[in-house]
């Protein structure tokens, strides 16, 4: 049987409050990453640190605005798995050129 | 045989081959998602050619980012993230059933996403003015690198396909506008204003990795 209660809404709707502060958080994020690389942080820390920047705003949005957070895990696994694909697909990539004993001249 | 009866009296907004209309928004958020996937591992092609090159030239990357305005681009990134907001909100109208509100969001969508887009063509003919084009029409003298022209390859490429999503998500607004308009949004069915919401969001997302990989290298 299909209850009144499945019908209608059992889907999350998020309250403005939470909107707006997710809104803040990624304005803050923002003007927090500006500042970061006004430091001149030396080499890789540099770009570490505006990747864990954006990796925490590109979670706030994902988790928040795209609903992942109450949604169900299905769609959260599908986002974390291009995730992984992705970082497979540029992590195999580096290694190759890495190890290659000289540039390819094309590039 | 009660059970098949409450089945085929279901709304008339839901296909006859789901159960109800959780199932279909399900279903329709599920496609979405699968869709967001591809889109991501199509990004990911040239986020990963950037990472190869950066790799190899990594001074290039310093010179040639300067060239970029951080100003406009930390402007741009305010304005595409409270174009998401507004976004939100007008999913969250749309859910408990205030269509002129889903209009006003909307609308203000499409505003902030002409803002973008506006500040965007101001950069690029900024660029083009100085000859920086990508790749062999390259004629700018201003960068002592041979290879600068490769930064800008990446720069137009990324930045101009996250341009034409944006477009893209614009037109989707605009139906949307015309389907609340017409009365077909309610808060029973929002299924399109809550999948155009997904898009737009992942759109969002990907410019939050360009601005820092772009415009703030030091």
């Amino acid at each position: 049987m299909i209850t009144e209660q499945e019908h209608s809404h059992s889907h999350h709707i998020s309250s403005v409050k939470l909107l707006l502060s997710v809104g803040a958080a990624l304005f803050f994020l923002t003007a927090l990453t500006v500042l970061v690389s006004d430091l001149h942080l030396p080499s890789p820390y540099n770009v570490i640190a505006a990747l864990v920047i954006a990796f925490g705003k590109a979670g706030l949005v994902a988790a928040f605005f795209m609903e992942l957070y109450w949604d169900k895990r299905f769609n959260a696994m599908l986002f974390v798995m291009s995730i992984l694909f992705l970082a497979l697909l540029i992590g195999l990539t580096v290694v190759d050129v890495l190890f290659r004993p000289e540039i390819i001249p094309s590039f | 045989m009660a059970q098949s009866t409450t089945v085929t009296q279901h709304d008339s907004h839901v296909q006859h081959h789901f159960v109800n209309a959780n199932q279909q928004l399900d279903s329709a958020k599920m496609g979405m998602w699968v869709f967001l996937v591809t889109e991501i591992l199509f990004f990911g092609g040239l986020f990963a050619g950037y990472t190869i090159y950066r790799m190899l030239y990594p001074e290039l990357f310093v010179q040639a980012s300067i060239e970029l305005d951080k100003v406009w681009g930390t402007v741009n990134t305010l304005v595409l993230i409270a174009s998401s907001v507004t976004v939100a909100l007008a999913i969250r109208s749309a859910q408990v059933g205030k269509p002129k509100r889903v209009i006003t969001y909307l609308v203000t969508t499409i505003i902030l996403a002409a803002v973008f887009m506006t500040i965007k063509y101001f950069e690029w003919e900024h660029k083009f003015s100085l000859g920086i084009y990508p790749g062999k029409f390259y004629s700018f003298d201003g960068i002592d690198n041979p290879k600068a022209h490769i930064f800008f390859s990446f720069y137009y490429l990324m930045t101009g396909l996250h341009g034409i999503h944006v477009l893209v998500g614009m037109g989707l607004m605009v139906w949307l506008i015309i389907k609340t308009k017409k009365g077909e949004i309610t808060s029973d069915y929002y299924n399109p204003v809550e999948i155009t919401g997904l898009y737009w969001h992942l759109v969002d997302i990907i410019w939050i990795f360009l601005f820092p990989l772009f415009y703030l290298i030091k």
